[in-house]
């Protein structure tokens, strides 16, 4: 194989050189002593599926159209459903590549389903296992690897209420058996990988490994080297569980290398980095406090009662749980720290809309702790981190809160309260790791961007790079005798996926408030 | 180009043996099994079983709708039969593209 990209999920090297220097990761230290290393900046907002999107399109969410789990049915819709392939308005780098006539196969990877149609093999990642069948490209990928020895495709894919745990939290008798599951489930993404390479031989392959964000969210206070003091015997065994996890994701990294030719190259990169949270900010409270929100009467006293503490189960519940004849701004989902104004198109461009929207942002940015502390550091307007032919589809405001979490979109008496225990939540900074023939040993780069990755790797390829990337080759990546003989070229652009927007059936308001009604009373927004 | 009932039945019934043999699902799916009830099927499930009939027929279908009319129910499921129908009626409507 030519070229090697591997995505680890929330990888942070505060965690990763604090395993390098226990031994813990052997592979990886060597990785880094043979090769080049490099914060990696994320984009705004620092979320899985948008960031991945960016990493394999060069593209911001504003074009490649992917701000979140979810998206809303259209710009002036308060409903939202899961995003899909078709929502990324991008070419991505393994469609590029195979336009070029390369092999590709690409695992593991979010907004994948339905698999394109590439020259090569699909296995999206973030699919329910019981559909996995149907995900994989080509249509009888699923049950070659189902003949695969040791390879369980139930635990390859998502099961969704196991996903949940790890932002949610679960009880300290389910932390064995989930750990376990994500060191087995990197090891049947191994085996995937290895069927394929042993099938034939492929230019470009990219595997994404989802562990490490998943038990950074749960299992932080065990992981951070800062925090990991003082615990008692079982927080030691879930310690000693995660660092077997680490231990075992660095002997499969190993195997993987060895896939790639002597004059290839070899990229691990994360979507974003990690850090502490244990803040609990109820954005839809603070909205009501300030009159920009009115719950409707459910006749329940309206209060969340389940154990969840941000809601990421019972999106899309602002449908029916708000007053909208007096909601003016909600937020519906917690994985995107997003804020929507209530606003017809037409008030878009009107000064009421400009008024609430800078009246909104003053006011977060104010919200202060017991100790007269801000907790909410910035919120961007879509205009400022979204501008480009999705914009219309992202939230009118972003807000990163102190300690990187996510918001809360559950109702609470209290506009800030504390987690029980410390979690992990995201940071801009991920890790960006290079080696292979021409790049340069033991050295280190100025923090690059993530958007910088898919020229990379087409430039590995050795295709032109786009001139509608917005990311650039990091040629200091590189030696200058290898630059010589392997100049960064420029040439073409992307080709689009034709957009469905257009086709989807729509809804009107009155028919879109049944839907989401029925949907909770089946419990697949509640 | 357009399909009978009896044609989605048969594309539908494959469809789900297919996936059933991933699940130690032992029973035949016919008609009447239950997607909820029977297969065990979650929300999430559900939704991505529409994208990916969606797919097969090349065609965007209201699935949020259909789901929106078995919550009206009190048995909130939905038959394999109720299932086939309901692509029936909207490729019948709007053609296959």
């Amino acid at each position: 194989m030519r070229t090697l990209l591997i995505g680890i999920d929330g990888a942070t090297f505060h965690v990763i050189d604090s395993l390098i220097d226990q031994g813990i990761m052997p592979f990886l230290g060597e990785f880094c002593r043979r090769g080049t290393r490099s914060t990696l900046r994320t984009i705004i907002p620092a979320l899985t599926p948008p960031a991945w999107t960016s990493l394999m399109t060069g593209r911001p969410p504003g074009h490649h159209g992917v701000f979140d789990f979810f998206r809303l049915e259209s710009p002036e819709s308060r409903q939202i459903r899961f995003a899909t392939s078709h929502d990324v308005g991008c070419e991505t780098i393994w469609s590029l590549a195979s336009r070029h006539g390369k092999r590709v196969f690409t695992l593991n990877f979010p907004l994948m389903y339905p698999a394109p149609e590439i020259n090569g093999c699909v296995i999206p990642g973030w699919v329910p296992w019981k559909l996995l069948r149907f995900a994989c490209y080509p249509s009888n990928l699923f049950d070659r690897l189902k003949e695969v020895s040791g390879l369980n495709p139930r635990e390859l894919a998502m099961d969704i209420k196991l996903e949940e745990k790890a932002t949610e939290g679960c009880r300290d008798d389910e932390y064995d058996d989930w750990i376990r599951l994500h060191i087995r489930r990197e090891e049947n993404w191994l085996r995937a990988f290895r069927y394929l390479m042993d099938q034939e031989p492929f230019d470009f392959g990219a595997i994404l490994f989802d562990g490490v964000d998943k038990l950074q969210h749960l299992c932080w206070r065990f992981i951070d080297p800062d925090l990991a003091g003082n615990l008692n015997d079982w927080e030691k065994r879930i310690r000693d569980l995660c660092l077997d996890y680490f231990r075992r994701l660095d002997q499969i990294l190993e195997e993987l290398c060895q896939y790639v030719d002597s004059d290839g190259q070899t990229y691990i990169a994360s979507d974003h980095g990690f850090g502490p949270t244990q803040d609990l900010f109820h954005i839809n409270t603070w909205l009501e406090k300030n009159r920009y929100l009115k719950w409707a009467d459910t006749g329940s006293g309206g209060h969340d009662t389940q154990p969840a503490l941000l809601g990421v189960g019972q999106v899309a519940r602002h449908t029916y749980l708000m007053d909208w004849d007096k909601t003016r701004a909600f937020a519906t989902t917690p994985t995107s720290n997003g804020v929507y104004l209530v606003a017809e198109k037409e008030d878009r461009n009107g000064s009421r809309y400009a008024s609430l929207l800078s009246q909104i942002r003053e006011g977060l940015l104010d919200v202060r702790d017991t100790a007269g502390e801000r907790v909410v550091t910035e919120v961007w307007s879509r205009d400022e981190i979204f501008s480009g032919p999705f914009e219309n589809l992202a939230p009118d405001l972003t807000l990163v809160l102190r300690d990187g979490g996510l918001v809360s979109i559950l109702r609470s008496d209290q506009i800030l309260s504390k987690r029980p225990n410390v979690a992990g939540a995201h940071r801009p900074e991920g890790i960006f790791l290079a080696q292979g023939k021409g790049i340069r040993e033991n050295t280190r780069l100025n923090e690059r961007s993530i958007l910088d990755i898919a020229p990379l790797v087409l430039h590995s390829l050795g295709l032109d790079i786009p001139s509608d990337l917005e990311g650039e080759v990091p040629v200091g990546l590189f030696g200058e005798q290898w630059l010589q003989s392997h100049p960064v070229k420029m040439g073409g652009t992307t080709v689009a996926q034709e957009s469905r927007q257009q086709s989807e059936p729509v809804m009107n308001q009155e028919e879109e408030e049944a839907v989401m009604e029925r949907l909770r009373e089946l419990g697949y927004i509640e | 180009m357009n399909k009978s009932r009896e044609e989605i039945l048969k594309d539908v019934l494959n469809l789900l043996e297919q996936l059933a043999q991933d699940w130690d699902y032992q029973a035949t799916v016919n008609e009447g099994t239950r997607i909820f009830g029977d297969l065990g099927f979650e929300s999430l499930d559900a939704v991505v079983l529409g994208t990916a009939i969606q797919e097969h027929y090349k065609q965007q279908m209201p699935f949020a709708g259909l789901l929106a009319e078995i919550g009206q129910r009190e048995v909130r499921d939905l038959s394999v039969a109720e299932l086939v129908d309901f692509i029936h009626s909207h490729l019948d409507r709007q053609g296959i593209s």
